[in-house]
């Protein structure tokens, strides 16, 4: 047994006595203060099941808030020791009777097979469409028959296409002669990410298929990935050339990457430096094919994940350059983060999200006017203003027909003692 | 990774405790925590079972409940309150009559 199936154990068996002791115990407050440590033991085994969000929203808005409200209204009413004795007596047995029932009924349910087996289907391949052949030109993309993307120029990119699984031809076609650039027939697995990548060996057009992770990258960095599609054969090294940009300084970061593959995925701190980077001839220093000093365009940012693929640009009069162009695809945020959970809820969960929001303000209304105490009627504080306002005059115009003070020299009339405040609420 | 169906066996304890103390308990501001206590556990088997399929709509979910309990709650209690004013009781066995 782990370490955290005993931290379970612990902490279930403090939920559950706490659950108990909520139940028997007299005193209201003492009942709130059970709830509390069992809303702790829930939110500790949200952190558990990996729902962090969640757990922070349990101790604020459970814990603190509602449990808050909780008190309040018992010292408000004084109903600490409220309640007293059921006259259906039976309806304890009755109650235990049910609750057996309901756990043999979910234990058969669970004893009719392991939930562990059951999990989700993998979700429907996704693949984009990088154009790198140099010598193609504008080409238009056709997936089994089927254009996707028209006029397609060296160095652009069709976003992720998502299909069924299954078998696809991925064709490039010139679109004025029909002439078949490149055709290859492609297989996709479900739950496959990558990227289709043109480039040309030689003269030789060919189609990589890259595979990706687009998987939560680590906290606070960005994952990166090279593909090498530079036409001439060579193999490149992605080397860091250090402040100075001295060729006898350098420090290989991904080497070796043979033409037409791809290197391994590498995860990279968020913002770090990429201006002293540079593609070089693998093992040769002074053969710089690009630099990625371009802060615009080469960067690590947190959850997103790059593909820099490494290019031959045809230029005029059958020459050509390098060139370096990123890829990037935001990486899935990690399960149960805030992240996660706020894409969703404005995206998929808008309606439901506005109609909580309408309700809470309804809850908000409702509980005001329900503990609203109406104000007495005019009438009735006229009434009571009126009366206090002529016991004074009253007593000195009998005092005048009498001929002395009523109330005696010196000694003033005492007030009685406030009854309704005594007695309390 | 402590197993679902562990998860799953403890709220639904929890969620039969909360339901005893619906059943079992007179004063109305108890009944009302052990309904938090029912929607607690079912929230913990919404998670759990979240994490086994690897999806965050039961997070989601879960969000949800614990909106909507808050505004439970808010309703609720004022209207414990507004009751215990007239009735000046709350064992909920004494209110069997709907004139105030």
């Amino acid at each position: 047994m782990t370490t955290e199936f005993w931290l379970f154990v612990i902490v279930g068996v403090v939920a559950v006595v706490s659950a108990v002791m909520m139940l028997l115990s007299e005193n209201a407050v003492h009942s709130a203060l059970f709830l509390i440590v069992v809303m702790g033991c829930i939110a500790f085994l949200f952190l558990m099941l990996n729902a962090p969000f969640l757990a922070m929203v349990q101790i604020a808005v459970y814990a603190g808030a509602i449990m808050v409200l909780f008190l309040f209204v018992i010292m408000l009413l004084g109903a600490e020791r409220l309640g007293g004795k059921t006259p259906f007596r039976w309806m304890t047995p009755g109650a235990m009777v049910l609750a057996l029932l309901f756990l043999v009924v979910v234990g058969l349910g669970l004893g009719a097979g392991p939930i562990a087996e059951f999990s989700p289907p993998p979700p429907n391949p996704q693949v984009r469409v990088a154009h790198f052949a140099a010598e193609a030109g504008a080409v238009d993309l056709r997936v089994s028959g089927v254009v996707i993307e028209e006029g397609l120029e060296f160095g652009d990119a069709v976003g992720y296409l998502s299909f069924p699984a299954g078998d696809y031809e991925f064709a490039l076609v010139d679109p004025e002669t029909e002439a078949v650039v490149i055709a290859q027939n492609v297989t996709l697995e479900p739950g496959f990410v990558g990227t289709a990548i043109a480039y040309a060996e030689g003269d030789q057009p060919l189609l990589a298929i890259v595979p990706e992770s687009l998987e939560a990258t680590d906290e606070r960095s960005g994952r990166l990935t090279v593909f090498n599609a530079y036409g001439d054969a060579l193999a490149v090294s992605l080397v860091d050339f250090g402040s100075e940009f001295d060729p006898n300084d350098t420090q290989v970061i991904i080497g070796d990457i043979a033409l037409g593959t791809a290197s391994e995925t590498a995860e990279f701190a968020e913002g770090t430096d990429l201006r002293t980077w540079a593609f070089i001839e693998a093992g040769n220093e002074n053969n710089v094919l690009v630099r990625l000093n371009n802060e615009e365009v080469f960067r690590v940012r947190r959850g997103e994940s790059t593909l820099v693929v490494l290019g031959q640009e045809p230029r005029l009069a059958g020459v050509s350059r390098a060139v370096a162009l990123p890829l990037v695809a935001p990486a899935a945020p990690s399960f149960g983060s805030p992240a996660d959970v706020g894409k969703l809820l404005f995206s998929r969960y808008m309606l439901p999200m506005q109609a909580v929001a309408i309700l809470l303000l309804v809850a908000m209304v409702g509980a005001i006017v329900l503990t609203h105490r109406p104000k007495p009627s005019a009438a009735l504080v006229r009434a009571r203003m009126g009366r206090r306002r002529v016991s004074r005059p009253l007593t000195s115009v009998i005092a005048a027909q009498v001929g002395q003070e009523v109330t005696g020299p010196g000694s003033r009339p005492e007030l009685p003692e406030p009854a309704d405040e005594a007695a309390g609420n | 990774m402590v197993q679902t169906d562990a998860y799953v066996m403890l709220s639904m304890v929890l969620f039969i405790l909360g339901a005893m103390g619906v059943l079992l308990r007179r004063n109305a501001i108890l009944v009302f925590m052990s309904v938090e206590l029912m929607l607690n556990a079912a929230n913990l088997a919404l998670v759990a079972f979240a994490r086994q399929w690897g999806s965050s709509d039961g997070h989601l979910f879960v969000f949800f409940v614990i909106t909507v309990a808050a505004a439970e709650v808010a309703v609720g209690l004022a209207l414990i309150v507004a009751i215990f004013r007239t009735k000046r009781s709350i064992n909920i066995d004494e209110l069997n009559q709907l004139e105030g």
